[in-house]
């Protein structure tokens, strides 16, 4: 079996790798921002703090997408071309295919996290400690790990590749840009409240923080943005076991077929 | 022993019966086709036995077990079977021998993965990817992760639609190498010379039910008399066919296509025809019932 899940994660890390829109959505476009961004505030001027907060909410961003967008894409098209189907009728356990997906999706996200982070840090001159690493990791896992479970969840609710994007993106945009990714967002306070109960903002806060650490020894982490995360993580993942479908909406062909049959046994009765 | 067991199974869709009341069994072993027009109902049978759907009502074995089973005994069911789905269903990005070596590592004993390649005739192709390859391809791919765990059972759904002829019997010549080796074959299809090729038995379907269960031979001698083909040449005028055979004409096909109780006679009429109006009988044929004429007969279609 572990040998199994060993190769699951490596094909669908290898799947990861081979799709350019989903290294542009990790990599490329939260780069590209934290450069402007860096620029903007003057990168070697802004506070630390501020510093902080820009390099991780845009840590975040990217490593959101990838848990949420990229994989709730690309089970979505998987689900389409019948590959679920196939691998719904294979020995593997079913919750095998989506603990080698998730893995995979939460690795590939802190790798483009991590690189994230390093680009950040050195365009800005910031320090941070090794202690803050822990912390960092922490966050990241947990909060990749509820994103991924949330975006398996609310696939249910997608009934095609081309009509995935309206759903994600009016469910992702509003939450990480509420949560302060490109950003931070003190006012209204019931908003701000509202905000730390979803996945969005424990990911940037907590990361935010462990960048700003500046003390000796291990950067702390707050329990409760890990709960919350790990409550979405169970959230998603039991909305995914009571809701999840393998099988895309009935194709056309074979509605059409059934259709036809119906007409002739209705002639049939009729004649 | 039996690898198929239906007794009285029925899928139903809200008001409309897609199967209704099947009931067969399939020898191990044996290579059965399951024929009929589209919407026939073959499609939800073969997903019934593969596990996909339920069954509204009735029951159904396959290897002796529930195809809906979950869990541990589930799993073991699914890897002594092998699918071959209607649609291909294959990660595009991987390479042929990407897909034949992760598909190997999910069972015990699989085939080696160069077998696998040769058998399908892909080993030149083993480095490309799947999405660059042709669509017989690709279909030969779908065959060789059906295959590559040694399945006791082979579903294959509509195998060569949309092949080109020289794929088709790529992929027939593999099939036969398959079930020469032992491997039951349940095999849904529309194409009546696949089945004759291929099948040791034949079901036919229609509006759900079977409507004939026979082998090849059985099924063609069903359709009737001896047949008098003549394929007529373009143009030809239908003037002076005396009625008894102007009836048998197919003007859409230019074809005559007639079942003859008097074969003499009604040659000697068709020649004498022939001969007074000067029509070229090189295509003339004739010869037992075709399955395509019993087929058509069972199912009540023109053509």
């Amino acid at each position: 079996m572990t040998r199994m899940l060993a190769a699951q994660v490596g094909y669908q890390l290898r799947m990861l790798a081979r799709n350019p829109r989903g290294l542009m959505i990790s990599l490329f476009a939260p780069g590209v921002i934290l450069a402007l961004r860096l620029s903007q505030s003057g990168s070697r001027t802004g506070s630390p703090s501020e510093k902080a907060a820009i390099i991780a909410g845009l840590a975040a961003f990217g490593l959101i997408a990838t848990c949420y967008l990229t994989h709730a894409i690309g089970l979505v098209a998987a689900r389409e071309s019948g590959v679920l189907r196939r691998w719904q009728a294979s020995p593997l356990p079913r919750w095998g295919y989506f603990a080698g997906r998730i893995t995979a999706t939460v690795l590939l996200s802190l790798a483009s996290g991590a690189i994230i982070l390093a680009a950040g840090i050195g365009l800005s001159g910031a320090h941070v400690p090794a202690g803050s690493v822990p912390a960092l990791l922490a966050v990241f896992v947990v909060g990749g790990v509820a994103w991924a479970a949330v975006g398996t969840a609310i696939t249910a609710l997608i009934s095609s590749a081309e009509g995935a994007n309206p759903v994600l993106i009016f469910t992702y945009l509003p939450v990480i840009l509420l949560s302060g990714a490109f950003g931070v967002l003190s006012e209204p306070k019931w908003l701000t409240t509202l905000m730390s109960y979803l996945p969005g903002q424990p990911v940037i806060g907590s990361a935010t923080r462990a960048l700003e650490f500046s003390g000796s020894g291990l950067a702390p982490v707050s329990g409760r943005d890990l709960a919350v995360l790990a409550g979405w993580a169970v959230i998603g993942l039991l909305a995914s076991v009571r809701f999840f479908r393998w099988e895309p909406v009935r194709p056309a062909h074979a509605q059409r077929d059934q259709a036809q049959a119906q007409t002739r046994r209705a002639r049939q009765v009729q004649a | 022993m039996n690898a198929i067991e239906t007794e009285r199974l029925t899928k139903r869709f809200g008001g409309f019966s897609a199967v209704h009341d099947l009931s067969f069994a399939v020898p191990a072993g044996q290579v059965t086709a399951v024929l009929g027009p589209n919407g026939a109902g073959k499609t939800t049978l073969i997903e019934m036995l593969e596990g996909f759907q339920a069954p509204t009502a009735g029951q159904v074995r396959v290897l002796n077990c529930d195809p809906r089973a979950g869990g541990r005994a589930g799993q073991r069911w699914r890897a002594r079977i092998g699918l071959v789905l209607q649609a291909t269903s294959l990660d595009s990005q991987l390479t042929v021998l990407e897909a034949l070596r992760l598909w190997a590592g999910l069972f015990d004993q699989p085939i080696p993965v160069a077998e696998v390649l040769d058998l399908i005739d892909l080993a030149g192709d083993a480095g490309t990817r799947i999405g660059a390859l042709s669509g017989g391809q690709r279909r030969r791919v779908d065959l060789g992760l059906g295959v590559i765990g040694r399945p006791e059972l082979l579903f294959l759904d509509e195998p060569t639609t949309g092949l080109d002829p020289e794929a088709r019997r790529g992929l027939w010549a593999v099939i036969q190498q398959l079930a020469a080796g032992g491997t039951t074959v349940l095999l849904a299809t529309h194409y009546l010379d696949e089945a004759q090729r291929l099948a040791d038995r034949i079901i036919v379907l229609d509006d759900g039910q079977i409507v004939a269960d026979a082998s090849p031979d059985q099924l063609r001698a069903r359709g009737g008399m001896p047949v008098i083909r003549l394929r007529l040449p373009r143009g030809t005028a239908l003037d002076g066919l005396p009625a008894s055979l102007a009836g048998h004409v197919d003007p859409a096909r230019g074809e005559l296509s007639l079942p003859s109780a008097d074969l003499t006679g009604d040659l000697a009429t068709l020649v004498a025809w022939a001969r007074a109006g000067d029509v070229d009988l090189t295509g003339l044929e004739v010869g037992a019932p075709s399955l395509e004429d019993a087929y058509l007969a069972l199912t009540g279609r023109t053509s």
